[in-house]
């Protein structure tokens, strides 16, 4: 089933992904435009994750393409998708566990520090590492100069979680509530500077009122006009934030439309009712990350 | 032509007897995802618990058998619950370096009871043999043959057909789920371990009677061996450590038969990295789509770091600085001169091991490639010494980095095995490329230590210049740490997923890091062979490796001040326990398993 | 912090100087006051530590009689045997150690050659006499009464060729410093005596498996095996090579020579061949006072080690008693000593040019119904 909009930013075709006998992602078809929010949803081993490791280069599809703002991304590293701006929160929150709030953050950055981290053509590429290291150690003056920016930016970040995380800017994030950690990742994907963020189960363990919190900000990201592809369980979340639905089982897209639409769609309520599990939100079937 | 099948016999007789180990080591690490260090003791005490059964106490053989492998289950349960229960749930390193600090004091114990001296273990069996080719095998080999497949059969019912072998099977798979099942997780580790030392221990009875000889070094090469066949094979997978070990004894004796004995652990430290870096999951593992290793990040002990202000810093150095002044005594000053030094590895090895969570098991190669670089520039090419130290410095840093390289895609304990059997084949490289390195005979007269034409010819000249590379390393090591690079270096430890999901490439970050190390690592060994004037492939051997993590973890992963901290305790301290020398490695053992135990943050926390 | 560490470091200097005043295994005998020390660098805990052990036997039985005899000058002799491990590192902190100890006269050790030639250049600056007794480095220039590989490499191929006749010979040697020039020795006198050398092995300490280096071996066709190898590594190879079933003589360098190469190599060893220094049923009077006094003190009989160590106290105590407990004069002393009573060499001499003793024994043996034993026709030769 085909979704379409104008001027894709995100284009997914075909994209297939097996493990042995199991085919994970079964050429699943997606469009995500410019300031759009597209929530996937779909009973748990449905394939979403995989979807967004497929999406964000940490797995290889077996089949399919995926192109951002027309180029071609398919099997592109991370590292480099992070620089095209995709950034991304992970199912079950990986924060750097040794490095302070503000450090995660920074951490987050990464592709805009353009002082220390100067790009040049090959053959002087090899030379970079180099460069790098010569420029943390002597630190000129645009160098401090970019990382006093940066560092204001960040705490910016921070502050629009209101007095959960300023106040633990320097405390390490292992120290900090599951909450919290959820936050700083949320945090550090917006100090990338994102053109798109994908977010996988944000709210994974949260109760209501950090629920709520937390939808409110997504909210305001939206606002933003930031492009934004989600992946819930909570369902009033999903219909409330989203401009398009995406449902998915068994790897394959089965229903896709506005909310309401897909809302009351057969198939989407048979494959919930034949597969749902106790506590269905909450459930954490280990999806292959690799 | 007729050779080809003796060697092959020959392979497979020695394959045979690695078996034995690897499928312990096997057992160990389907369930708890350890490799146990300290397997190779349990092989030692089986050994020797033996050895007093059939001398002392006169036992035939059957009792022999029983009492030794009582013996070895005995001990695997001790192991288990005293040394690994308590440090479930800490960072994946506490168990490692415990395990490697039982093998320490289980060595020592058996060496202070039965002196080094070798033994003789004499074989209660009827000495007939058979001819196999041109060789012959005894009845020995069939013994240990018979034993291994016997345990190995014995394993497959107990796994497949008993609740106790579905528990760990269960276990093994997914250990979460399995608790969560109602399997008594516990349990299962301590039978796990009970079996496998059990086994290790009838390993080393029945390996000291094949050879007649049974000493206390036998425990370290029983593990090295042990832990190359078990990776070859498919970590975790019994069946595939006793193929792997019967590959790995052909591999060494094909080794010999083409190029000659020494090149023999060559040959097997080879396999093992190849095997990584192609086939990490090892060559007989199923086809799996979840790597079977710990999640990064679980290798760093989280703690806050003890935060000390530059002013006392400064001071400290200027306090060290002075001290030859104040204590004019020649033996304290070489002492310390010996802690600036193993200072440098610490930093080196901080920083790759501490701030990026490479754990390296292989560092002294680091400190025997800047030795030697730096002899050899001065020695042949009469480069000035202070230059060929530095030379010497980027010379490590440039081989260092291209020989881990391939490694880098390994995770945790892969990679640390990985560097063990890099740091192995560096020594032996040393030792065979006569050519250049004078092979076993070593480098002699090298040139002193000179700066700009100076000779350093005073024990407080050394010790300055000492201090002064230590002082000028560390200060721009806090320097890289302050920066954004150190803040993408300890990213890239605390979660590579994550990190390269932010645009940080880890080969790059990874190579620099690594590289910079090197750096320190060279330039010490470098200083090290201008001061003995004497260096061989010996001179920098695995137990300064051991030592170099022991330093690190004591002063905290990452964390520069403890590292220098650490070097002047671990150098400092065997001095003033000189008194109780022969207690020395035993002591040494236990402080490891205190540290681990009680404060894996080390002195002053991780950064 | 920084006032912890330096007090860390303090204590720990205080610490050391009170124990390098303190000699732990200092022996004192019937002979009265304060007594001379030795200093001993060598491996007491670590991969060589059973040499060290070796030592001590020997040096405390020497003291035994030495001290009983009247000392030095009245004065007992004592030794300080500090821990090297025989590493490098540990060997330079020690010799530093004993500089600055008035109290020690001279040094004995270290075990391996690297430690030693490390620790030179400071023993060598202080005038501390340095004496090994147990190493052959090519390039070491300290004092020794070990026999050099240059003089006993020719006379172990002189037996093989010349006595037992053998003339395609596979050598198998410890790749070692030691083993290697001690190969490198051999193989050139062989080739001098017109033998000729058909396989070279060299093996590392630690290996146990000599199979397929026997295959190797095997197939280079020789008439006899010539092992330059230590008693442990002696004893695995002749069992593997009688397990093998190949039939060929074997002839081993004298560092064999222990009572553990018959234990260790069971009746794999009957046959073997190899000479020594001292052998216990030579019946000069001195080496059977030596015998029956270790055996009497330990209840075993003495090897190698034991003897040298024997030898190099007895020999130190001469040189005291001729110039008293001076460091300088220890040095004068070893110039013009003459004639020690030596288990080894019958008398001892030092050569000034090389500082080495000339002229030591040379006893062909053979292992016979489990005990070495004289081989036919020889008596203890010059």
């Amino acid at each position: 089933m085909k979704a379409t909009v104008l001027a894709p930013l995100l284009e997914i075709r075909g994209l297939t992904r097996r493990f042995g006998g199991l085919t994970a992602v079964d050429g699943v078809d997606l469009d995500v435009g410019e300031g759009e929010f597209v929530s996937i949803i779909g009973p748990n081993g449905a394939g979403k994750t995989t979807l967004f490791n497929l999406v964000t280069g940490l797995d290889d599809p077996d089949a399919g393409t995926v192109r951002l703002e027309g180029r071609d991304i398919t099997r592109m590293a991370p590292e480099r998708l992070a620089a095209l701006g995709v950034a991304r929160t992970f199912q079950h929150g990986r924060v750097f566990a040794n490095l302070s709030v503000l450090d995660n953050v920074l951490v987050g950055s990464h592709v805009r520090f353009r002082k220390v981290r100067p790009a040049w053509p090959w053959p002087l590429k090899l030379l970079e590492p180099f460069a790098e290291l010569a420029l943390a150690l002597i630190r000129p003056p645009s160098v401090g100069t970019e990382e006093k920016r940066m560092r204001e930016e960040a705490l910016a970040i921070l502050a629009r979680f209101g007095d959960r995380l300023t106040p633990r800017k320097d405390n390490p994030a292992y120290s900090l509530s599951y909450a919290n950690r959820r936050r700083v990742e949320i945090a550090r994907a917006l100090a990338l500077g994102p053109r798109l963020l994908l977010l996988d189960e944000p709210t994974a363990g949260m109760n209501q009122t950090e629920t709520a919190e937390m939808q409110a900000l997504i909210g305001e990201l939206k606002q933003s006009g930031l492009t934004i592809l989600l992946i819930e369980h909570k369902l009033d979340m999903v219909m409330q934030l989203s401009d398009r639905v995406v449902v998915m089982d068994e790897g394959a897209v089965i229903a896709a439309g506005k909310p309401a639409e897909v809302r009351n769609d057969p198939a989407v309520i048979e494959a919930y009712l034949g597969h749902r599990r106790t506590g269905g939100a909450a459930g954490a079937v280990t999806e292959a990350v690799s | 032509m007729a050779s080809w099948f003796d060697y092959t016999v020959n392979g497979l007789i020695i394959g045979n007897i690695y078996a034995l180990l690897a499928v312990g080591l096997a057992l160990i690490f389907g369930v708890s995802r350890l490799i146990n260090f300290a397997h190779g003791s349990v092989y030692l005490v089986g050994a020797y618990a033996g050895f007093v059964a059939i001398t002392h106490l006169g036992t035939p053989l059957p009792l022999t058998i029983v009492i030794v492998v009582a013996v070895g289950a005995l001990l695997g349960l001790v192991i288990e619950r005293f040394g690994l229960r308590p440090l479930q749930g800490y960072a994946h390193i506490a168990p490692l370096l415990a395990t490697i600090g039982i093998s320490f004091v289980l060595d020592q114990l058996v060496q202070l009871t039965f002196s080094p001296d070798p033994r003789a273990l004499p074989s209660q069996l009827p000495d007939t043999r058979f001819q196999i080719g041109a060789g012959t095998i005894g009845s020995l080999d069939i013994l240990i043959a018979a034993t291994g497949l016997a345990s190995a059969a014995l394993l497959f019912f107990f796994l497949r057909y008993t609740r106790l072998g579905w528990a760990v099977r269960a276990t093994a798979q997914d250990r979460d789920a399995a608790q969560q099942m109602g399997v008594d997780v516990n349990a299962v580790n301590r039978t796990v371990f009970a079996i496998a030392s059990g086994l290790g221990a009838l390993a080393g009875l029945l390996v000291g009677m094949y050879y007649n000889y049974i000493d206390p070094a036998m425990s370290l090469q029983a593990t090295l061996k042990g832990i190359v066949a078990q990776v070859v094979g498919g970590v975790g997978n019994v069946p595939g450590a006793i193929a792997g070990s019967l590959l790995l004894g052909l591999v060494e004796s094909y080794g010999i038969a083409l190029f000659g004995t020494s090149y023999r652990n060559l040959f097997a430290f080879i396999l093992l990295v190849v095997i990584l870096v192609l086939r990490p999951n090892g060559l007989f593992a199923s086809r799996r789509q979840t790597p079977p290793e710990p999640m990064t990040g679980t290798f760093i002990a989280p703690s806050r770091p003890l935060n000390i202000p530059a002013p006392a810093l400064v001071a400290a150095a200027v306090a060290m600085a002075i001290l030859p002044l104040v204590l004019p005594s020649p033996y304290v000053i070489q002492t310390l001169t010996n802690a600036w030094l193993y200072g440098l590895l610490g930093l080196s090895l901080t920083l790759i091991a501490g701030t990026v969570g490479l754990v390296s098991l292989g560092h002294a190669a680091l400190l025997a490639i800047g030795g030697y670089a730096s002899a050899l520039l001065a020695l042949n090419l009469g480069m000035p010494v202070g230059l060929s130290i530095l030379a010497a410095g980027v010379i490590t840093a440039a081989i260092g980095t291209v020989l881990v390289f391939p490694s880098f895609r390994l995770r945790g304990h892969y990679f640390s095995i990985a560097t063990l059997a890099v740091g192995e084949i560096v020594s032996l490289v040393i030792l065979n490329w006569e050519s250049l390195t004078r092979g076993p005979i070593g480098l002699s007269g090298i040139p002193p230590l000179a700066l700009f034409g100076i000779e350093l010819d005073t024990a407080r000249s050394v010790y300055w210049f000492a201090l002064g590379a230590l002082v000028v390393l560390a200060a721009l090591q806090f320097r890289l740490l302050g920066s954004h690079l150190g803040r993408v270096l300890r990213a890239v430890r605390d979660d590579d997923v994550a990190a390269r999901s932010y645009g940080i490439g880890l080969d790059r970050y990874k190579a620099l890091a690594f590289a910079v190390g090197s750096f320190a690592a060279g330039v010490s060994g470098a200083i090290t062979s201008h001061l003995y004037s004497y260096i061989n492939h010996e001179t920098f051997n695995a137990q300064l490796s051991i030592l170099a993590l022991t330093i690190v973890i004591l002063g905290g992963m990452g964390n520069v001040i403890g590292a220098i901290v650490g070097a002047v305790l671990l150098v400092g301290l065997p001095e003033v326990f000189r008194v109780a020398a022969e207690y020395r490695v035993l002591i040494y053992g236990l402080v490891l398993l205190l540290l681990v135990r009680f404060r894996p943050q080390g002195l002053f926390g991780t950064i | 912090m920084s006032a912890v560490n330096r007090r860390l470091v303090l204590g720990a200097a205080a610490a050391l100087a009170v124990a390098a005043a303190i000699p732990a295994w200092a022996q004192t005998g019937p002979a009265k006051g304060e007594p001379v020390y030795l200093g001993v660098s060598g491996p007491l805990t670590g991969p060589n530590a059973q040499y060290g052990a070796q030592w001590k036997q020997g040096f405390d039985l020497a003291l035994d009689q030495i001290n009983a005899d009247g000392g030095i000058k009245g004065r007992p002799l004592a030794y300080v045997f500090d821990d090297t491990q025989s590493d490098p590192r540990q060997a330079v902190a020690v010799a530093q150690k004993f500089v600055a100890d008035p109290k020690i006269v001279a040094e004995l050790g270290d075990f391996a050659s690297p430690a030693s030639m490390a620790a030179s250049p400071i023993y060598q600056k202080a005038g501390l006499v340095q004496f090994g007794f147990t190493n052959s480095h090519p390039d070491t220039f300290m004092w020794s009464n070990s026999v050099s590989q240059a003089d006993e490499q020719p006379l172990s191929a002189a037996y093989a060729i010349k006595r037992l006749g053998l003339k395609r010979i596979a050598v198998l040697h410890l790749n070692t410093d030691w083993g290697r020039t001690s190969k490198d020795i051999f193989v050139k006198a062989a080739k001098d005596m017109g033998a000729e050398v058909v396989a070279v092995e060299g093996y590392m300490p630690e290996e146990k498996d000599f199979r397929s280096t026997l295959v190797r071996v095997r197939d280079a066709k020789p008439d006899g095996v010539m092992l330059i190898s230590y008693y442990s590594d002696a004893a695995l190879i002749a069992r593997q090579i009688k397990q093998s079933g190949m039939k060929l003589p074997i002839v081993a360098a004298s560092s064999v020579y222990s009572p553990k190469l018959l234990e260790l190599g069971g009746d794999a060893v009957e046959g073997l061949f190899t000479a020594s220094r001292y052998f216990p049923d030579d019946p000069r009077p001195n080496v059977q006072k030596f015998v029956a006094a270790f055996k009497a003190k330990y209840n075993k009989e003495p090897d190698a080690f034991n003897a040298y160590a024997y030898d190099t106290m007895i020999l130190m105590a001469q040189v005291l008693n001729d110039v008293g407990p001076d460091r300088k004069a220890v040095r004068e002393g070893l110039l013009k000593v003459k004639d020690v009573p030596s288990v080894i060499f019958g008398k001892a001499t030092f050569d000034p040019e090389t500082r080495r003793v000339a002229g030591a024994m040379n006893v062909e043996l053979v292992v016979k119904d489990g005990r070495f034993q004289l081989y036919e026709g020889t008596s203890a030769v010059r």
